[in-house]
């Protein structure tokens, strides 16, 4: 007897291989199972069980191939096919491409939340589990429109700037604050000069005010 | 583009900033009669200009107090909501992206915080007027995955298929600016406005149809700048920090507006721009010379801004549109590390402070920033300074030599003299504080919402004896960013390590003992100086000294969290959470209670992007939509991706496991779409696999027995 239906037989084997490599393989379609959010129990054992009854059936004559092997690829087959049928595309040369599509597909349609009954289940499949998976693509942005951003010249030269300081546009509001501070300066300068008085001080720069202006129509 | 007519806006600036210089000039006068009256030195004539320049500093601050403080008391006509009616503008048929540039983040936060954006807009009825992109720079691959996994799932819940995008870039190349220059050549031109969102960033939907309105009844207005609330700090830090920010920011920024007005400033996010315009001027030039200061520019916000106004686009903030959010470091440190990035970004800016055609206030926003950083050097500089004028009159025994003065006309002694200056720098820097109290003693609906009079004034205080202690640590460490930026030397800043409760004491010992050893040098040279000296040094020295227990105590979110109960440093979003912070919190929650918190094994990324089917599909299908773009396309191509050498490396990545492959295979390969799918379906098949595949197979079925 080929498939799992059966007892194991008088060496402990199970379609020609020891029960191990069977936990083994059934290990490995669980977690395949799971990983696609299979959760309900009942469902689970079975469409395991039917996954490593194809590989039981294909054991006898695939010695070579271990049973999880063997499992591994008839649950990619079954999972495929389903995909094929159910999204309506043809399964040779593109199973690699149809499983993403197929994959995203169930996940569009919520088929670990809302389809879980369906899945892997031969068809009729009800309008709108199968509008769902047709009909839904995911698009993580919308129509490009490209363009291209480029900088514009960015002339830095302080140097340049510092030359057209005349035509800066607050100059005059800079003057101002500069007289300002000057104007402490010499405030200060006033008050502060060594032994003189303030008034002294106020002589001496009144004298150098005017001894200027002589010099300035002396020279005119 | 001929010229936008524009708001006389020179009489304000010359008002504003005379009144700063004014009051500088007036007090530098006393500090230098002081000075003077104990005989005038070469180091006094440092100490002289230093402290000039660090008033002048003080003074724009309190200038800014001072104007915003009048300007919310009787009101500014001068702010883009008031100036033209915007509420009944339709904006329909009008098209804007909401974008949010994330690089590694915390991609729980971000998704929740743009669902919170997102259900709040749809509040409005205009979420159809609106598009979201997550722009993803993650160069972490875990980071990658789950940052598709979570779009998707955020998709699904929100029915925002076709609403809500996601985007990785190949490489990120410019940043944030870089991240968001693709965005705009990729779809810019589908988009009349596009909105920046930091990672933490959260919109209220009336305030987003808001900008949109705003921007379309000013058709001259190129970026408007929203004034971003801080939010969800629960450290004592960051609910401090949360405080002063909703407490004196109004205040401050009605200030700022009053001289910048449409020639204001761009902060990086919670802003509306006008695409055209961006697109046409903004894109960053490379500053020449080496980095810090040359290559990319990094703080392009501000640079930004001076290029929109160059081309006489308005920028504007809108100071009193509520609605804002964001978050802010939890702890000193935190704070320090970003202060450090601000830092070389901002001292960039003086390569760009004289470039051709910027506006003067253009400049001077540049320059405000640059002289932020610059005032912890020069403030140390000052303080060493008086120190170094203090021994050395100690040691050389000379005594003061009176002279004139200003003294006879003041008829004070020396110390009644040191006195007053200090007491009006003391009235410079409280003043604001001051207004900002007596503003919400004169808003019954702002003092209720900060919880009364008497708990805001007592967090005013609280406040500020913790930024008594917390300055002198700025001091420090913009000091150190700013010589390691000018020397072009980048001392290595370790990742920071976050326990449950805040900073470990370990990692703040670490990063703190340079503070306390000097705060205890210091303290002790200032006591051999003189005991009377040295007590007026003690609230600087005491900042410095206790350093590590004030960053470790303050960083505890249960000191936050007593300190809330006390009434301590309430905000409004605390006392009446607006609608989108309480569903962000909620979200928040849910993922902290229901999801496995424990630290995931490595590569789970990788194992999950080719394992998971899902995942494996979302990602497979992502990466085969970036090729429709020519310049991703091109990019693959230029990777490798396709060629036999990839799928060599699929090889060894199943064979031997990830930790032998470098981040840059692994990386590769997780972009080589044919790669993904290839690895999908050998991982699940394959018998002879490394045994880290086995495990992370195996993983699945321990999955659904949690």
């Amino acid at each position: 007897m080929n498939g799992l239906g059966a007892l194991t037989d008088s060496a402990g084997h199970l379609a020609g291989r020891p029960l191990e490599e069977w936990n083994a393989a059934y290990e490995k379609v669980e977690n395949y199972f799971h990983a696609l959010r299979v959760r309900n129990k009942a469902l689970l054992g079975r469409l395991v069980l039917r996954v490593l009854e194809r590989a039981a059936g294909r054991a006898p004559a695939e010695p070579e191939h271990s049973a999880t092997q063997l499992a591994a690829e008839e649950m990619d087959r079954i999972v495929i096919e389903w995909f094929a049928e159910v999204l309506q595309m043809p399964p040779a040369n593109a199973d690699q491409m149809l499983s993403t599509r197929g994959r995203l597909a169930l996940l569009l349609a919520d088929m670990p939340g809302r389809w879980q009954e369906q899945f892997l289940r031969p068809g009729p499949w009800p309008k709108e589990f199968i509008s769902a998976m047709r009909e839904t693509y995911l698009r993580a942005g919308p129509d490009f429109q490209l363009s291209k951003m480029t900088p514009r010249p960015f002339d830095l030269g302080p140097i340049t700037s510092l030359q057209n300081l005349g035509k800066f546009p607050y100059v005059r509001m800079l003057t101002a604050w500069v007289f300002w501070g000057l104007l402490l300066i010499f405030i200060f300068w006033l008050t502060h000069a060594g032994e003189r008085s303030f008034w002294e001080q106020c002589g001496i720069v009144f004298s150098g005010v005017v001894r200027f202006f002589e010099h300035l129509f002396h020279r005119g | 583009m001929a010229p936008v007519p524009r708001v006389a806006r020179g009489w304000r600036l010359f008002i504003f900033y005379s009144c700063a210089l004014l009051l500088t000039g007036l007090v530098s006068m006393l500090f230098a009669d002081l000075l003077w009256r104990t005989g005038w030195s070469t180091s006094r004539t440092v100490l002289m200009v230093l402290f000039v320049v660090l008033f002048l500093f003080a003074a724009i601050g309190c200038t800014h107090g001072l104007y915003g403080f009048v300007l919310r008391m009787f009101g500014d006509d001068r702010c883009i909501t008031h100036l033209k009616e915007y509420r009944g503008q339709s904006i329909a048929g009008i098209s804007t992206a909401i974008v949010f540039p994330v690089y590694n983040e915390d991609v729980v936060r971000v998704c929740e915080g743009l669902r919170a954006t997102y259900e709040s807009l749809a509040k409005t009825g205009q979420l159809e007027c609106f598009d979201f992109f997550i722009l993803s720079d993650s160069t972490n691959p875990d980071k990658w995955v789950e940052e598709e996994r979570r779009w998707y799932d955020l998709v699904r819940e929100l029915d925002a298929l076709g609403r809500i995008h996601y985007r990785r870039r190949l490489n990120n190349e410019g940043r944030k600016c870089g991240n968001v220059r693709d965005f705009l050549n990729a779809w810019g031109r589908r988009y009349r406005y596009f909105m920046v969102c930091d990672a933490d960033s959260v919109m209220r939907g009336e305030t987003l149809v808001d900008l949109v309105k705003l921007m379309e009844v000013h058709p001259t207005a190129g970026l408007i700048q929203t004034v971003p609330a801080t939010v969800n700090c629960e450290s004592l830090f960051g609910r401090i920090q949360q405080f002063a920010n909703r407490l004196y920011a109004p205040i401050y920024i009605a200030g700022l507006n009053y001289w910048a007005l449409d020639l204001g400033n761009y902060w990086g996010h919670n802003a509306i721009i006008r695409t055209e315009p961006f697109m046409q001027f903004c894109d960053l030039p490379q500053l020449p010379g080496r980095k810090p200061f040359g290559g990319q520019i990094l703080s392009h916000d501000f640079v930004e801004a001076a290029l929109l106004s160059r081309e006489n686009w308005e920028v504007w903030f809108a100071y009193d549109l509520e609605g804002s959010y964001e978050e802010a470091p939890q702890a000193m440190i935190e704070n320090a590390q970003r202060e450090r990035r601000w830092c070389q970004g901002n001292l960039q800016h003086s390569l760009v402070l004289f470039a051709k055609g910027l506006r003067g206030v253009s400049r001077l926003h540049l320059m405000l920033g640059i002289c932020g950083y610059l005032a912890g050097p020069l403030w140390l500089a000052f303080l060493l300074t008086f120190n170094w004028i203090c021994w050395f009159h100690k040691h050389t025994g000379l005594s003061d030599i009176p002279v004139h003065a200003f003294t006879p006309y003041l008829n004070l002694s020396a110390t009644a003299h040191a006195l007053l200056i200090f007491v009006i720098c003391m009235v410079v820097i409280m003043l604001p504080k001051m207004l900002v109290l007596i503003d919400l003693s004169y808003d019954s609906q702002r003092r209720r919402a900060f919880g009364g009079l008497a708990r805001a004034t007592t967090g005013v205080v609280a406040e500020t004896v913790f930024s008594t202690l917390h300055a002198p640590l700025l001091m420090l460490w913009h000091t150190r960013f700013v010589l390691i930026n000018l020397l072009g030397v980048s001392t290595g800043w370790w990742p920071q390590k976050r326990a449950a409760d805040g900073t470990p004491w370990t990692y703040a010992i670490r990063r703190h003992w340079g503070h306390t050893l000097f705060g205890l040098v210091w303290g002790a040279f200032m006591w051999s100086l003189g005991p009377s000296l040295f007590w007026w040094f003690t609230p600087m020295l005491a900042g410095m000294i206790l350093s590590i227990p004030l960053s470790v105590f303050t960083s505890r979110r249960g000191l936050g969290a007593r300190a809330r109960k006390l009434g301590l440093f309430l905000t409004p979003e605390e006392i009446a959470p607006p609608p989108e912070l309480v569903a962000l919190r909620a979200n928040m929650k849910v993922h902290e209670i229901t999801e496995d918190t424990s630290p995931r094994r490595p590569h789970a990324g990788l194992a999950e992007a080719v394992l998971d089917p899902y995942v494996n599909a979302i990602h497979v299908s992502l990466l085969r939509e970036k090729r429709l773009n020519p310049v991703y396309a091109e990019q693959l191509a230029g990777m490798g991706v396709g060629s036999p050498q990839v799928r060599a490396l699929g090889e060894k990545l199943l064979t031997v496991g990830p930790d032998k492959l470098t981040p840059a295979e692994r990386l590769l390969i997780m972009a080589d779409e044919s790669a993904m799918v290839w690895l999908y379906h050998e991982a699940w098949l394959r018998q002879s696999l490394a045994p880290w595949w086995k495990a992370s197979i195996r993983g699945y079925s321990r999955q659904d027995e949690s």
